[in-house]
């Protein structure tokens, strides 16, 4: 018996010190690769009929990044200010990073349909970043008054709020796209040029499939990982750091 | 407690004790298989920690280097717990230990799903909402390593009890010898 117990310690000890091993060699890589500095905002289009550019950054840079959010969810608000921010100054300055804004406003949320139409047709004009910026800095007051305009019209100038003024002239009296519980796709109004770009993206969501804001899969090399939830930048810089180690 | 009554909890013991090795084992394989259909390589496997780790952050619970501790160290971990309460080693307290790590489990998950947070439970890799059956499977993975503890225990002491009297006939052998 006491020659069964000893093996079976030994048995016991060989597996931590194999455990261990395998530990070590997962300790993480910081190396990152070195990538030239491109301009964060993308090139104006002064085009009203253009598609809206919802990226930052280069879209040749090695890790793409889609984020799926609403502008009225708290934690899409929080993802913005304490992760994107730091990464759209970071990495996406230095080339890393190509990030891809997608809407999928959720329907439990009032005005994240009409804060989406004003986003998109920033993004017609070159003014997405701009805009994207003051909706989610501004989150805590609009949700509460659902005044949108007024921080749309703080973040551009008075000649480029009459653009996005004209494009959504024929948006104000049909309800914005949202995304459905069940999975179903909400219906365009047809004199609202930006509304087919906000259900491509719920389309898009759904393929995901996003479940909850904010969600984003990174692409690397080919290969996607998804993501449901919120990170800190510190984390997921450190992900980004591993994948370019690669 | 009659012969047949203790061969049935023995082979419940063993049941449980399988079953929540198995968990185990399992629980750090999804944890550090690599992603995206990727093959096995240290570099793969540095990836799927890092995915961990955004897992183990999103609970919002520890500082990033607290997180990046746990994520490169809980998975390790669970595969020795597996192992060790496949090797039945020192039941009670691999037993013990798996309570324990899954009372702190599911104390994590409780407070995360009352905070409204909607987040990845991060159990057996990518993927898995937090939600109301995450909570029901892992607090009944709970209750089953209680048990099992509570269940090796008991039969730890029954085979001292057991033991004790045969030491000592036999040193009243060795005496009389």
């Amino acid at each position: 018996m006491p020659n069964r117990r000893g093996r079976q310690l030994a048995l016991l000890a060989a597996l931590t010190l194999s455990l261990g091993l395998a530990a070590g060699a997962s300790a993480q890589a910081t190396k990152t690769a070195s990538t030239k500095s491109v301009s964060t905002k993308p090139k104006a289009d002064s085009s009203i009929n253009a598609a809206p550019n919802k990226t930052i950054g280069n879209p040749s840079a090695p890790i793409k990044m889609e984020v799926f959010s609403d502008y009225e969810c708290p934690s899409c608000g929080a993802f913005y200010e304490n992760t994107l921010k730091k990464m759209i100054s970071g990495y996406v300055a230095d080339g890393k990073v190509y990030l891809v804004h997608h809407d999928f406003p959720l329907q439990m949320h009032r005005y994240s349909g009409i804060a989406a139409r004003w986003a998109n047709a920033a993004a017609k004009i070159g003014k997405f970043q701009d805009v994207d910026a003051a909706l989610f800095d501004n989150q805590g007051s609009w949700t509460e008054t659902g005044d949108v305009t007024k921080y749309v019209q703080g973040a551009v100038s008075p000649s480029d709020f009459v653009k996005l003024q004209t494009i959504l002239k024929g948006c104000s009296t049909s309800p914005a796209p949202q995304s459905k519980f069940d999975g179903s796709m909400p219906a365009a109004d047809p004199n609202c040029p930006v509304d087919k770009y906000i259900i491509e993206d719920i389309g898009k969501g759904y393929q995901v499939p996003v479940k909850a804001t904010p969600t984003f899969v990174v692409t690397y090399k080919g290969k996607t990982y998804p993501m449901a939830s919120a990170v800190s930048w510190e984390v997921l810089k450190q992900f980004f750091d591993t994948l370019l180690s690669q | 407690m009659n012969v047949q009554t203790s061969k049935t909890a023995k082979v419940l013991l063993l049941v449980g004790r399988l079953a929540l090795a198995g968990i185990f084992i399992f629980a750090a394989y999804a944890k550090m298989k690599p992603q995206a259909g990727g093959e096995w390589s240290a570099g793969s496997l540095r990836v799927s920690l890092a995915m961990f780790a955004m897992q183990v952050d999103s609970y919002q619970l520890l500082s990033p280097s607290t997180v990046n501790f746990v994520a490169h160290t809980l998975p390790p971990f669970e595969l020795f717990i597996g192992l060790w309460l496949l090797s039945g080693v020192l039941l009670p307290f691999s037993a013990l230990i798996t309570a324990l790590l899954l009372g702190g489990f599911f104390s994590v998950m409780v407070r995360s799903y009352r905070m409204g947070l909607e987040i990845n439970c991060g159990c057996f890799g990518p993927g898995e909402r937090l939600g109301p059956l995450t909570l029901l499977r892992d607090g009944s993975l709970l209750a089953l390593a209680i048990a099992v503890t509570v269940g090796a225990f008991w039969m730890y002491r029954k085979r001292s009890s057991l033991s004790e009297p045969s030491a000592a006939s036999d040193v009243a052998v060795r005496h009389a010898g």
